[in-house]
């Protein structure tokens, strides 16, 4: 016997074994309705008894695992049933020399046999025989479960029949010794006549009655009979069936200490259609009927012997399945039944809740040599061993096991290695190891698990995804990896991750999308929130010549009906919310806008970023994406990113956008707290119409300062008193929008109004007429410079203007002289500007208050 | 399982007596802050085999926990044996572990060497700890502990 049985449980020995196989061709999907219906009928009430059979159905089964049919009677074919689809009456003799010719093959154990044929009809379907039944199609086969109850029912009597027949066996003369096959060849040419060997016998065949009790559903019996041959061979040092015989007692013990079964989640014994109920610990507890005679054993066992001793307690069923173990252990031959027992042993342990205990068993397991495995054989035995691990809680050390299996299911050896096998068994391996596939469980606080492993693991999966031939779960796995641990990576590692990584996106770019896998895991996207670090984001005005300016004169509605009090003793405070305050400033829509990011670069190596750009909500915003040139390890590194607003509204920057390595990322700010920020919701105004100013007058050689919220520029003319010049300014709208209104205004900047009086005289009659000013379009304002100094107030005068720094040249005050006047008029204008409003701040002078229609805002 | 003493193995303990292949030092929530070990190449394989023990640690402290909590012993003893290695775990009552691997072949060594290892583990890192430039939970850096931990270890060859 080569394979275990990894799924066998303790209470598979009271089952009896049915063979379910396919006669010559027998369409797969219609073969394995059949099967679960046969299989439905796991649990059999007899009837005119209170017992219950237990069946186990196989539809494949070596015929060599029917050797060990005598060492444990579950373990051999008792029935079988064959399927078979049979079209017409020619090919009926054929069919049924080939169901014959099967029930050879099991022909030493077998006790009943059916075939169920399909398709056929006519006459020869009209037989009645008990062996076969016709059914017509696979559709209509309505009492195939009561068939198989029927069938099961005569297994019972065969069962029944041959217990008693062992049972009642006179003692002594002539009990055969029953043998597992390896030890045929031991026994040949002993003296049939010792002691020794008879007790041999006695023995072995106790324990053989012992298990056909349990089969039979006679647990007490069982009970009986088992402790009766562990004397018996204890006695002759017939340590394998001693071990069987311990492996019986515990068995049947645990049969009734855990009627759930051990199972643990799978076993659920449907009952019969017969009858509802039937536990075996009940069926165990009710006197038997039927007589055992001869050799000394009386039928009313309950009374012989007590009732305490029969059953092991739960401490000792784990004593006793570790006796019979080692004994197991000595035999090389019987590495399978150790295992198996083994892990029978581990499954009790694992419903006693004893982890302990069970590793212990496990660990045992793991060293059992069952000589040859296919390579098939050691990935199931690793997965079982994975299973079972975790069945007890211990969680690192069934992913440990789960590697392994994955690693022996790409193994050198293996022709065609199952690449996607071995992923599959990789993923399953995550939670043992603290890892998930999502990057938001590892951005806050410390790590969790072990870096080390945890990176030879994702390398692992990296690697198996690209063998798999699917490039962008290795991009992803990849990008996840350098996110989650790019603490941990030396330099060189940095290196080697970030080279293959952009040898992968070559071939297949990294993008934010949720990879779904063929079995519906989900890959959450893996943002790229350290390449670079982004440690401020801040929102820039707009230069100041492309800034709005409210309108005065709208200034009384703005402070609105927020609320009906006037006055409020009460000031509440608004708390939080201070990432989304609004920025003092405005955007205005067409306009390019900027953004400043301070980033560092954290890798060794000069990092490039391509199509930087910025991820914003609540307005259309075409970002105009940047590329970046990181230096390796750069401190604060200022970068801009710039955007046009298209429509009006809130905007809000919600984050950035990049590639780099060519895997695209989206960072969302919120997603970053430990970025500074002043605010990043700003309002984006409607478009405002752009005006350019010229005069006509040069440009001033000593232009003034102006204060930065003032767009200015400077021209200076020279005049004499009483002498006229004339300035033309022409206004052109460079802009998109038309300009509605205009208003020029004078303002003097020095405090001697009076002296100078008025000075400037214009006339908007005509500029006004030409209004609205579509784009492209200039009008021209004509304004009138005319000094025009009292003199005549004497010394007063001269003084005055000495004070204002205006330089006054000439002979003494007295001398009627000509006195030159340099009075300094600016206006603004000069191509190079734009602006948007014209808010000019003319010291002696002009300024124009434009606007277009829209009354919000300037 | 049983182990044989075999001349290899007398000969092998005179030489490696008293000494370590590998020592690690895991914090409350189960991430390591220290390990090391000899031969340095293979450090994976350590980093495996106490990672899967503290499974078998975590399934002592539970165990014992519910009824004693305070009497529980510090010392946790053999944790799993397994074909060329044994490992041995200690619990501080702030649930720092320790573990200790060494080969399975040392045959000589017993279990108060194995306690004492653990009694100057503990001393040393209490000393870390009580450094105020320490922040716990971070890696140990300290020099004094790796000193001592080299005593303990095997001699690479």
């Amino acid at each position: 016997m080569s394979v275990p049985d990894y799924m066998q449980c303790a209470e598979d020995h009271q089952t009896v074994l049915v063979v379910v196989q396919p006669v010559g061709i027998v369409p797969e999907d219609q073969f394995f309705r059949i099967y679960k219906r046969i299989a439905s009928v796991a649990q059999v009430s007899i009837r005119d008894s209170q017992r219950n059979l237990y069946i186990r159905y196989r539809h494949h089964y070596l015929p060599e695992n029917n050797e060990w049919g005598d060492f444990q009677t579950h373990r051999k074919v008792v029935g079988l049933i064959s399927v078979t689809t049979c079209g017409s009456a020619k090919e009926w003799p054929q069919t049924l020399d080939r169901f014959h010719g099967q029930k050879e093959v099991f022909g030493a154990t077998l006790y009943d046999s059916r075939l169920l044929v399909f398709g056929l009809q006519g006459e020869i379907a009209e037989q009645q025989r008990t062996d076969v039944a016709f059914y017509s199609s696979y559709d209509d086969c309505p009492n195939v479960e009561k068939r198989v109850e029927d069938f099961v029912e005569s297994i019972f009597i065969v069962l029944e029949s041959k217990r008693l027949d062992r049972a009642t066996d006179k003692s002594g003369d002539k009990i055969p010794l029953l043998c597992v096959p390896f030890e045929k060849k031991d026994f040949v040419g002993l003296d049939t006549d010792s002691r020794h060997y008879k007790k041999r016998c006695q023995g072995r065949m106790r324990k053989h009655v012992g298990d056909l009790c349990l089969q039979a559903g006679m647990l007490q019996d069982a009970l009986v009979h088992y402790h009766m041959a562990v004397e018996l061979l204890r006695s002759v040092n017939d340590f394998l069936w001693l071990g069987a015989a311990l492996e019986g007692l515990c068995s049947a013990s645990v049969i009734f200490h855990y009627p759930g079964g051990t199972a643990g989640g799978a076993a659920g014994r449907k009952p019969s259609l017969a009858q509802g109920q039937g536990q075996a610990a009940d069926a165990g507890k009710r006197h038997r009927p039927g007589a055992l005679t001869a050799n000394g054993i009386s039928a009313d066992t309950s009374s012989e012997i007590g009732r305490a001793k029969n059953c092991l307690g739960p401490e000792d069923i784990i004593e006793k399945y570790k006796e019979a173990i080692s004994y197991y252990g000595k035999y090389k031959n019987a590495g399978v039944i150790e295992l198996e027992a083994c892990v029978k042993a581990v499954r009790v342990l694992a419903i006693q809740k004893r982890a302990m205990e069970a590793s212990e068993f496990l660990q045992n397991a793991v060293y059992i040599n069952l000589g040859q495995l296919s390579e098939e054989e050691k990935i199931q035995r690793y997965s079982i061993l994975s299973e079972l691990y975790h069945l007890i809680g211990f969680h690192r050390k069934s992913a440990f096991f789960k590697r392994v299996a994955a690693m022996q299911c790409v193994a050198p050896t293996i022709p065609e290695p199952g690449w996607r096998a071995c992923y599959k068994l990789l993923l399953e391996t995550l939670p043992g190891y603290s890892l998930s596939l999502d990057p938001k469980d590892f951005s806050k606080g410390t790590h969790r698990g072990w870096a080390a492993v945890q990176m030879r693991l994702l390398h692992e999966l990296v690697y198996a995804s690209r063998r798999m031939g699917n490039p962008g779960l290795s991009v992803r796995h990849l990008s996840f990896l350098l996110q989650t641990m790019l603490d941990f990576l030396s330099d060189q590692e940095k290196k080697e991750v970030t080279q293959s990584l952009e040898n992968y996106t070559s071939k297949c770019p990294g993008g934010m999308e949720v990879l779904t896998l063929p079995d519906g895991l989900k890959l959450p996207p893996v943002a790229f929130t350290k390449l670079p670090i982004i440690r401020s984001v801040k929102l820039l005005d707009l230069p100041v010549s492309l800034r709005p300016h409210k309108q005065k004169g709208l200034l009384e509605n703005n402070m609105s009906t927020k609320s009906p009090f006037i006055y409020s003793p009460i000031i509440m405070h608004t708390r939080g919310e201070e990432r989304n305050k609004n920025i003092e400033f405005q955007w205005v829509q067409g306009e390019v806008c900027e953004v400043q990011l301070m980033v560092y670069n954290p890798m060794p190596f000069e990092l490039r970023v391509e199509h930087m750009g910025l991820l914003t909500s609540g307005v259309e915003f075409e970002a105009l994406p940047a590329a970046l040139f990181l230096p390796a390890e750069s401190g604060l590194y200022p970068v801009t990113l710039v955007g046009v607003p298209r429509t009006a509204g809130n905007i809000t920057v919600t984050g950035y956008h990049t590639s780099v390595f060519g895997v695209t990322s989206d960072c969302l700010l919120e997603g970053l707290p430990s970025v500074i920020t002043s605010g990043c919701m700003v309002e984006v105004i409607p478009s405002l119409p752009r005006l350019q100013l010229s005069t006509s007058l040069p440009r001033s050689a000593h232009p003034l300062q102006p204060s930065k919220e003032e767009l200015s520029s400077s021209v200076s003319v020279q005049l004499f008193n009483g002498e006229t010049q004339h300035l033309t300014i022409t206004l052109e709208n460079i802009g998109s929008e038309d300009l509605e209104t205009l208003e020029v205004a004078s303002k003097t900047c020095n405090t001697k109004e009076k002296l100078f009086g008025e000075f400037l005289s214009w006339d908007l009659e005509e500029a006004v007429s030409q209004l609205p000013l579509k784009p492209g379009q200039s009008v021209t304002l004509t304004v009138n410079i005319k000094v025009r100094l009292d003199f005549s107030g004497g010394e007063n005068l001269l003084q005055d203007l000495n004070d204002d720094g205006i330089s006054v040249t000439g002979l003494p005050i007295s001398s009627p002289l000509r006195q030159v006047l340099k009075p300094r008029a600016e206006t603004k204008p000069l191509g190079s500007e734009s602006s948007k409003t014209d808010y000019n701040h003319v010291k002696v002078g002009l300024t124009p208050l434009i606007s277009p229609f829209l009354p919000y805002f300037l | 399982m049983e182990h044989t003493q075999s001349r290899d193995a007398c000969w092998h303990s005179r030489h490696h007596s008293k000494m370590a292949v590998c020592i690690a030092v895991i914090a409350k929530e189960n991430y390591p802050l220290y390990i090391r070990s000899v031969p340095v190449q293979n450090e994976l394989k350590f980093h495996y085999t106490v990672h899967t023990s503290l499974d078998v640690v975590e399934e002592k402290i539970s165990a014992v926990g519910k009824a004693m909590a305070d009497q529980r012993e510090l010392y946790l003893g053999l944790l799993y044996p397994t074909e060329d290695y044994k490992v041995y775990g200690y619990v501080t009552n702030s649930k720092v572990k320790f573990v200790i691997v060494v080969d399975s072949s040392n045959t000589s060594l017993r279990d108060n060497e194995i306690r004492s290892m653990f009694r100057k583990l503990h001393n040393s890192f209490t000393d870390v700890m009580c450094n105020p430039f320490y922040n716990p939970g971070d890696t140990i850096q300290s020099k004094a502990f790796d000193s001592m931990v080299s005593a303990m270890m095997v001699q690479a060859s």
